[in-house]
Formats: C-alpha cells, sequence, structure tokens
C-alpha cells in the first residue's frame, strides 16, 4: 500500500511538472486579441469594479495638502480626486486641458490688466450637507500661506507670495488680487490648479471639535496664519504625519476608511476600506452633486509589488482593469495610439495605451568638471549638443525597442497627448537624426572627429570655427552616462545611443545605478571637485502637474529648483517670465527651447499599456493626467 | 544550559549592534540619500535640507546612529517610512504574521512530507522507487523558484483554476487564513522547493546513521527493522534537519522575496525588498533588524534542539 502511495505521489508530482511545462496558452477570443474596443451589449447598474494599482506605488496619504513626500499620482489623482475634488479639473478627454463639467468653480475671469482674477463657484455640496463655498477655498489658500514650506507644489514666488490680497465676494464668489499681471492660462493652470477647497468641518483642532473652530478657514487671507498652522498639524497626523516629528507613532492609516473627518467629500466616492498595503474600496456617495453619477456599486483598487504579479492577477482574472507590462506585448504597433493586439493569454481584455502629460529627456551637467575639467565647458556649446542630438533617432528607437509604443519629445511640449499647446516646429523634430549634419557641426568647429573612437578639439578659441570658450587644445568627447537600472528597454535604449553616438566619436562610458542614485546624482551643482556628473538619465523626465501649462520655468528657467544640469539662458529666462505674466504665446518659448537644447530629448515610452475587460465600459478615453473617474464607468451584459 | 543561553544571549547584542551599525553605515552612502527617493525629482535643495533636518540626517553618522539605537531601546521605535506613511515597526509588525503563516506552513508542510520520504529513501535504496525520488529531488532542488511558482500559476490557475495566482490580500492573518484557495500556490512552491532540500539531507543522513554500531548492536538484540528504523536510528538522523530548521529561521522572519512577490503576497521579503529599491532607509534597517535577530534566534535554537535530540551533548558551563 505504501508503495502504492508513493508510485502515485511521484506519478502526480512529474505528470504536473510535464503538464505545466506544456500547458498552452487559452485560446485569445476575438474581442480581446485585436485593437478594437468592444461596443456592443447592454448597461448594468451596480457591480464591482476592480483597477489595478501601479506596480510598487500604493496610496498612503489621504489629506490633499501634503508635502512631497506624499506628492505623487497614487495619492492624488486615483485616490484623493475620487473624493475630494480641486477646484479645477485638468483632464478633458484625451487632452491635458481645463474640465469645466468636472470643476468646482466656472473658468476663471481675468480683468484688470490680468491682475485680477474672479472665481464662481459651481454648486456642489460636501456629503455633511454644506455647500461647497468660498470659505472652503479661503481654508486652503490660508493654509498654503501659514504652511507653504509643506505644500508640495510650492515654489519662491509662486502662488501664494504671488497673491497681493484675496476676498470673499459672496459664498460663491472669490477675487484674487495678484502682486503682478500673470497670464491667464499660466496662472489657471499652474497657480489655481493647485486648489483643492477644504470642508469647513476640516476646520478642527481636536476631535470632536465643532467645525470651523480652528479659525483657519473664516480668516482673512494669509492673517491666521498660527491657527492654520495648528489645523494643517492637527490633519496631517490624522493623515499619519506629524509634521513636527515624523517618527512618533500613530496608526492613522488604519482608521481611513472610519475617521469622520475623511468621510466628508464633494466627490463621487466615499472610503469604505483602506489598508495600508494599499488596499481601497470605495462606494458611491449618495448625496454626490455633480454628474454623472457612479453606476457601479463598488470600486477597489488593488496594490501590486510587481507589474508581473499584476499580470497574474489579470490572467487569473482578479481584476477588471488591469496593465500589460510593455516586455509582454506581442505585436507591434505602427501607430503609438492604436493597440496592434493583445496578449494572447489575454482573452476578454482590450487593449488601450495611455500617455501621460509628460516630457522624457536627461540632463547635461553644464557645470561639470568632469573630462578633465571640460564637460562643462564643451556642454554650453550649442553645437555640441546639437550634434548629440541629432544621433539621437527617435523614430527608429521607438520602433524597434518600445515595439512602436512610444511618443518623440522634441522639446518642453509634449507632442502626445493631443494637445493645444505643441507648436509645428516642434512636432517637425528641429534635429532628426543625421550623422552627417553631427559630424560636420564637430568638423566645422575645430574639432578631429574619430568616428568609433574620441574625437578632439584641435583648434582652441572662441571664433566661429572654433571649439569654444575655455575648451582646450586636445579636449575630449568622452563623457559618463549614468542610467537607471531596472529597465531592459533602458539598457537597450542606451546601448543603441552609445553606439550612435560613437559614430562621430562622442564615447560614452555608460554605467547603471538605481533610480534614486541617479536621480540623487543628478543634482544642480557649482562647478567644483564634487560636480563631476555629466550625464544622468533617471528615465522619467517631468510630468506636467499641477503645472499643466508646460512653461517650464520649474525645470529650465536659472536657478529653478528642478533644473537640474544648471542650464542658464537670458533668452529662455526672459522667455519664461513673458509665458508667465503675459499674453505672449507659449509657442516662441517652446521653439527656441527646443532648438537650445537644455536637456537632450529621448523618446517617451508609452505610461502605461491598459488592460480592460471587455464588459467594462466607460473607460475610454483615458485622462492623460493619470486621473481615473470610475463615477463613468459601468459594466455590461 | 542557562549560563550558556545567557552567554549567547551577550554575544547576540554584540552582533546586532554591530550589523545594524555596518547596514547603518552602508545605507547612509547611497548616492541622493533617503531625501532624494522619498521626495523624488521635484525636491528642491530647500525641501531636501528640510527633509534631512526633519529626519536627523544632517546630524553626523554616529549621532544619527545612537538616536536611532536610542529609540530602538528606549521605545522600539525603529523610525518613519515615508513611502509607507507609517511606523516603520508598525509596517514589519502587520507583514511579518503573514510571512510566517506563509513560510511556515511551507516549512512544516516540507518537514511533514521530506523527513518520511528521506526515511522510504533509505528503506529502498537503490530500487526504482528511489531513483525516481532522487531525480525528483534534484529536478526541484536545482529548479528556480520563479520557475515553479510561474509553472504552477500556468497550469493550476490558468489552465485548470484550481487556484488563485494571485495570495491572499488583506490587513490580518485572519484575512489571509479566510482565503485558503490563495495560499495554496505560494505554500506549494515554498514547500516543494523545500522538501528537495530535506528529504535529500534526510536520506543521506539516514543511510549513515544505519551504519553505526549502536544500530548493528540492536539489529543483533533482535530488534526488528521498524523498530530499529524508528527507535535507534531516527533521533540521531533527524539532527541534520534540525540544523536546518534553525537556519530555516530567518528565512521564515525574513520571508520568501520571489515567492511572495510571484504571488503578490505582502509579507516581510517583499517588504525588505521594496526598501531596498525605494531606498527606503529605515524600513531597510527594520527589516534588517528583524532578519539579524532571527538568524541568531535560529542558530540559538538549533543548538538547543540539539541538546533536547542527542543527551550526548552538552554545553560548557
Amino acid at each position: 500500500m505504501r508503495r502504492l502511495t508513493s508510485v502515485v505521489t511521484i506519478a502526480v508530482l512529474a505528470a504536473l511538472l510535464l503538464a505545466a511545462c506544456s500547458s498552452s496558452p487559452s485560446t485569445p477570443s476575438a474581442s480581446g486579441s485585436g485593437s478594437g474596443v468592444p461596443t456592443s451589449g447592454t448597461k448594468q447598474a451596480g457591480g464591482t469594479a476592480t483597477w489595478a494599482e501601479a506596480p510598487n506605488t500604493q496610496p498612503n496619504y489621504i489629506f490633499p495638502f501634503m508635502s512631497l513626500a506624499y506628492f505623487s499620482v497614487a495619492n492624488i489623482n486615483q485616490f484623493q480626486f475620487l473624493m475630494y475634488r480641486p477646484l479645477y479639473w485638468f483632464g478633458n478627454g484625451a487632452q491635458p486641458t481645463i474640465n469645466p463639467s468636472l470643476s468646482l468653480a466656472q473658468n476663471p475671469v481675468y480683468s484688470n490688466n490680468n491682475t485680477t482674477v474672479v472665481v464662481n463657484l459651481n454648486p456642489y455640496k460636501w456629503s455633511n450637507g454644506e455647500t461647497v463655498t468660498a470659505q472652503d477655498v479661503m481654508f486652503w489658500m490660508n493654509m498654503m500661506h501659514s504652511d507653504k514650506a509643506n505644500w508640495a507644489a510650492y515654489a519662491p514666488t509662486f502662488i501664494p507670495d504671488n497673491i497681493k490680497s484675496l476676498t470673499i465676494n459672496s459664498p460663491t464668489q472669490l477675487t484674487f488680487t495678484l502682486t503682478a499681471a500673470a497670464n491667464p492660462y499660466w496662472f489657471t493652470y499652474n497657480q489655481l490648479s493647485q486648489i483643492t477647497p477644504l470642508p469647513v468641518a476640516w476646520d478642527i483642532t481636536s476631535t470632536g471639535a465643532s467645525a470651523g473652530s480652528g479659525g483657519c478657514s473664516a480668516a482673512a487671507f494669509g492673517k491666521e496664519d498660527s491657527k492654520c498652522n495648528a489645523v494643517y498639524t492637527f490633519l496631517s497626523k490624522e493623515a499619519g504625519y506629524d509634521p513636527a516629528n515624523p517618527h512618533a507613532t500613530n496608526n492613522s492609516l488604519a482608521t481611513y476608511a472610519t475617521n469622520p473627518i475623511w468621510q466628508i467629500v464633494d466627490g463621487p466616492w466615499k472610503l469604505s476600506s483602506f489598508d495600508a498595503a494599499g488596499n481601497a474600496s470605495f462606494v458611491p456617495n449618495p448625496t454626490y452633486s455633480g454628474s454623472p453619477k457612479p453606476t457601479l456599486a463598488k470600486f477597489v483598487e488593488l496594490p501590486f509589488t510587481t507589474d508581473d504579479a499584476q499580470f497574474n492577477a489579470l490572467v487569473g482574472g482578479h481584476v477588471n482593469f488591469g496593465y500589460l507590462p510593455l516586455q509582454d506585448v506581442t505585436k507591434p504597433t505602427t501607430n503609438p495610439l492604436v493597440s496592434a493586439g493583445n496578449n494572447p493569454r489575454l482573452s476578454g481584455f482590450y487593449l488601450a495605451p495611455l500617455y501621460t502629460w509628460s516630457i522624457n529627456y536627461f540632463p547635461e551637467n553644464f557645470n561639470s568638471t568632469g573630462d578633465s575639467g571640460n564637460a562643462g565647458n564643451i556642454w554650453k556649446q550649442l553645437y555640441v549638443r546639437q550634434a548629440f542630438q541629432y544621433l539621437v533617432d527617435q523614430p527608429l528607437y521607438i520602433s524597434k525597442i518600445d515595439k512602436g509604443y512610444g511618443v518623440p519629445t522634441y522639446g518642453p511640449v509634449p507632442v502626445e497627448p493631443t494637445n493645444p499647446f505643441a507648436s509645428t516646429v516642434e512636432k517637425s523634430n528641429p534635429y532628426p537624426y543625421s550623422v552627417a549634419k553631427a559630424k560636420s557641426l564637430l568638423s566645422s568647429h575645430g574639432w578631429n572627429v574619430v568616428p568609433n573612437g574620441t574625437t578632439t578639439c584641435t583648434n582652441p578659441g572662441t571664433g566661429a570655427s572654433q571649439c569654444g570658450a575655455n575648451i582646450p587644445a586636445g579636449a575630449k568627447l568622452a563623457f559618463n552616462l549614468e542610467f537607471a537600472s531596472g529597465n531592459a528597454s533602458q539598457v537597450q535604449l542606451n546601448n543603441t545611443e552609445k553606439s550612435s553616438w560613437a559614430q562621430v566619436g562622442f564615447n560614452i562610458t555608460l554605467s547603471e545605478a538605481s533610480f534614486n542614485t541617479v536621480l540623487g546624482n543628478a543634482t544642480a551643482c557649482t562647478p567644483g571637485p564634487s560636480c563631476s556628473w555629466e550625464l544622468e538619465n533617471w528615465g522619467a523626465g517631468w510630468v506636467y502637474a499641477p503645472d499643466y501649462y508646460p512653461t517650464g520655468e520649474e525645470i529650465f528657467s536659472t536657478g529653478a529648483g528642478s533644473n537640474s544640469g544648471s542650464y542658464s539662458d537670458s533668452t529662455n529666462d526672459s522667455l519664461t517670465v513673458q509665458t508667465n505674466t503675459t499674453n505672449t504665446p507659449l509657442t516662441q518659448w517652446e521653439n527656441y527651447l527646443a532648438k537650445q537644447l537644455p536637456v537632450i530629448w529621448q523618446p517617451n515610452t508609452v505610461t502605461e499599456m491598459s488592460e480592460i475587460q471587455n464588459s467594462l465600459r466607460g473607460v475610454l478615453p483615458q485622462d492623460p493626467l493619470w486621473s481615473i473617474n470610475p463615477e463613468n464607468w459601468y459594466f455590461v451584459k | 544550559m542557562i549560563g550558556f543561553i545567557f552567554r549567547r544571549f551577550l554575544q547576540a547584542i554584540v552582533v546586532v549592534v554591530g550589523v545594524m551599525l555596518i547596514v547603518f553605515l552602508l545605507a547612509h552612502i547611497i548616492p541622493g540619500g533617503a531625501a532624494r527617493a522619498a521626495l523624488g525629482p521635484r525636491a528642491t535643495k530647500a525641501q531636501i535640507a528640510q527633509f534631512n533636518h526633519l529626519n536627523h540626517y544632517d546630524q553626523p553618522l554616529l549621532k544619527q546612529f545612537w538616536l536611532y539605537i536610542d529609540g530602538l531601546v528606549t521605545s522600539f521605535n525603529l523610525g518613519y517610512s515615508y513611502h509607507w506613511n507609517q511606523g516603520v515597526t508598525t509596517v514589519i509588525l502587520a507583514r511579518l504574521p503573514k510571512t510566517l503563516v506563509l513560510v511556515g506552513i511551507g516549512t512544516l508542510l516540507a518537514l511533514i512530507i521530506a523527513v518520511p520520504l528521506g526515511i522510504l529513501q533509505v528503506v529502498r535504496r537503490n530500487r526504482p522507487i528511489d531513483y525516481v525520488l532522487t531525480s525528483l529531488s534534484f529536478v526541484f532542488y536545482a529548479m528556480p523558484v520563479f520557475l515553479l511558482g510561474a509553472l504552477l500559476i500556468l497550469y493550476f490557475s490558468f489552465d485548470l483554476h484550481w487556484f488563485s495566482s494571485e495570495a491572499p490580500q488583506g490587513a490580518t492573518v485572519g484575512d489571509i487564513l479566510s482565503q485558503p484557495r490563495g495560499l495554496v500556490l505560494p505554500v506549494f512552491t515554498i514547500a516543494a522547493l523545500t522538501i528537495a532540500s530535506f528529504s535529500r539531507y534526510m536520506r543521506s543522513s539516514m543511510m549513515e546513521t544505519l551504519t553505526e554500531d549502536y544500530v548493528r548492536t540492536a539489529r543483533a538484540k533482535g530488534a526488528g527493522p521498524r523498530r530499529v528504523l524508528y527507535v535507534h536510528a531516527l533521533r540521531n538522523a533527524v539532527i541534520p534537519i534540525i540544523t536546518l530548521l534553525g537556519l530555516s529561521l530567518p528565512a521564515i522572519v525574513g520571508g520568501a522575496i520571489i515567492t511572495e512577490s510571484l504571488f503578490n503576497y505582502p509579507g516581510m521579503g517583499l517588504l525588505a525588498y521594496q526598501a531596498i529599491t525605494n531606498t527606503d532607509i529605515p524600513l531597510l534597517l527594520g527589516t534588517t533588524f528583524f532578519a539579524t535577530l532571527a538568524t541568531i534566534a535560529g542558530s540559538l535554537v538549533a543548538d538547543i534542539l540539539y541538546a533536547v535530540a542527542d543527551p550526548r551533548i552538552r554545553y560548557a558551563k
């Protein structure tokens, strides 16, 4: 009997192993394998939609006024916005523009040479029955005034510093008086975009206190900083973070779904359960005053630590809306916006590429003392940057490395998703791939071009045909490029580019490091021994949010906080100021900077290959700011 | 024995502090540091400076370490994880029981299967069943865990739909245990590889034990095969397994990174992995602290179990 048992056990184990090895993929369904989005079926009320969070990026902060540590898409666009609506909603269909139908206020009205801004609120309600009023906006603005250092998007001289006064004209109207004239587009898209009205019920400094007792919401603008700071501190602690003592123990995350504070919402959803791992469930807010109202009975967000684990859950049927890891894309596309075909294992799903409102680039260090002290001076030469950019064949890389699912970056404004800001000059690619032009630029400026070797300066000086200021004879085009590891397509891209640059003697030494290390190294520095990094590529460029109007003052202006490479150009600074303060169109600045190459423009890989169950509708078009609107979703039969 | 345990305990404190100091220093020389990791590419110099000040990262390293140890000793405070917006102790204590469940069940299952399997191979040594089991052991022993896990998912989840490809999710162990179908594949993944290893050790150890003089004596005195096997040989043969079990304790506490990752199981292994990839220094130190404790405890437990299993083993006073 024992022998029989043993034999059976062995046979079963062997059979399982063999069966697993020989397991064939499921047969794809017609709707799951093609690019077509299903349209048939009858709309059903109710149901639970389960949505996969991006790998290793779970929501962990519920209070909309947050420091940079919590300022993420996972927290804002995919968690808080479901419950707490911003004053202005950006993302209108597939375009990164203002969406009046989802905004809490009507489009702002500018007057007095664009120094006065009047905001009229739409009739929205909080779930506790209160109306969303001008006082709620003032509450936010007062907190921004008292705790600007704790507001993630704060930059000196910008909001709230550029607000001279803010007055409440009526429960539904406020007037912002600015310290100087502002471009209406810029002020609406990059300044007012940061405001999220807060309910007066949150204006407290202890649990159970009466609404407004904190004294922040009713105060005149900027007049009660200490009271607002106390309210901010209390609410932050309720959200899990003690601004004065981050190491203090608390268990606030476990109370997110039960804390009465966070249950007061003006959005279409209420949190019904939440845990620290990022599992979040929402149910419709029965008193939601906006439109559309949720059709689903429940919306669930699931955390995943890796995209492989998510893919397994997707195939296993645990997720209605997930994503296909790019490495699992089986059919390349010729149109980055349209899927060529689904992975055969994913029957019953349709594939939809999502491109967020972002650009991809990596900085050169204009102050670098690398390359024997010459790197910074070499990068300051526009012709060198042009030669370098001419050798970046973005369409080819997108086609071959990203399987077609990518869009090029030709300047500071994204060319995709479709938007009203990208100029024709930028779309046309000012620096199309050309080895001959790259070689000519270097040769004509006094460099001895050595293909597949190291090009050196043979004619130093500042003349038109010479290498340029502070570049000595013998200076080499030899640089170190550190890039973020962990992504196969990044490795392939950087190696391919290295080969391309070598064609005119750019001798690039590649090295890999973690994303955080690359980011940490790509820090603006002044010339000196510790400022030796030359090129740092973290692979993600910049996402324009909440600076939706892509004026780039935070990344390209002289001394800007995220100007990693210390790019400095007076014309750019002047044009940037113009785009912020006058009605000057974006085009002038955009075209200038696209050609100036303050950074090396890189292809922008698709943000997500969304996988949506055939029976789940109302999902498309996806928001380019990666917000999710499950109130639009519904199941069909 | 008590003196032995006390001495080992004192040694353990030194080892823990030493390990923590090394990891602390290594973690703090990572370029970019915790501030850039927590704040991301948008962080300005001023924001980074504010962050560093608030979290004492602008203090000399040894002072930072002293503050860390002080917090640990006085209030068991392992710091704060920005990535999780929670205290490190809270995060770890939420994950630890889940890993204990997963790896504990897997190891226990492996033990229950591997010991009889090893004995069976000895009893039937050099017969077809022994060859087959030996071959299978080698296959599983050599098989990378990610491959075995992926194969199990492919077959049992995707094709047969018997078990879930995703491990149970939830805040508590109760939530995890309430979804047993989700536990089957990750537990089996861990168990299969452990069975392969344990059964090989058991087979070798038992074969060696059966050649001992006292076994021959037992046989000569007329003890039957079963008595020889289970009463005389097994107790000594199982000693290597005790060592293995002791050494498994760090894995039980530290979690099985790949298995947890493959099945999206919210355990300690995955937590440590995330701490590394997120440059979450306090969490990295916290998981290291627990893994160090487990390593020391595992080795101590093995030593004690030796004495229990074999009365001839005594420890110097």
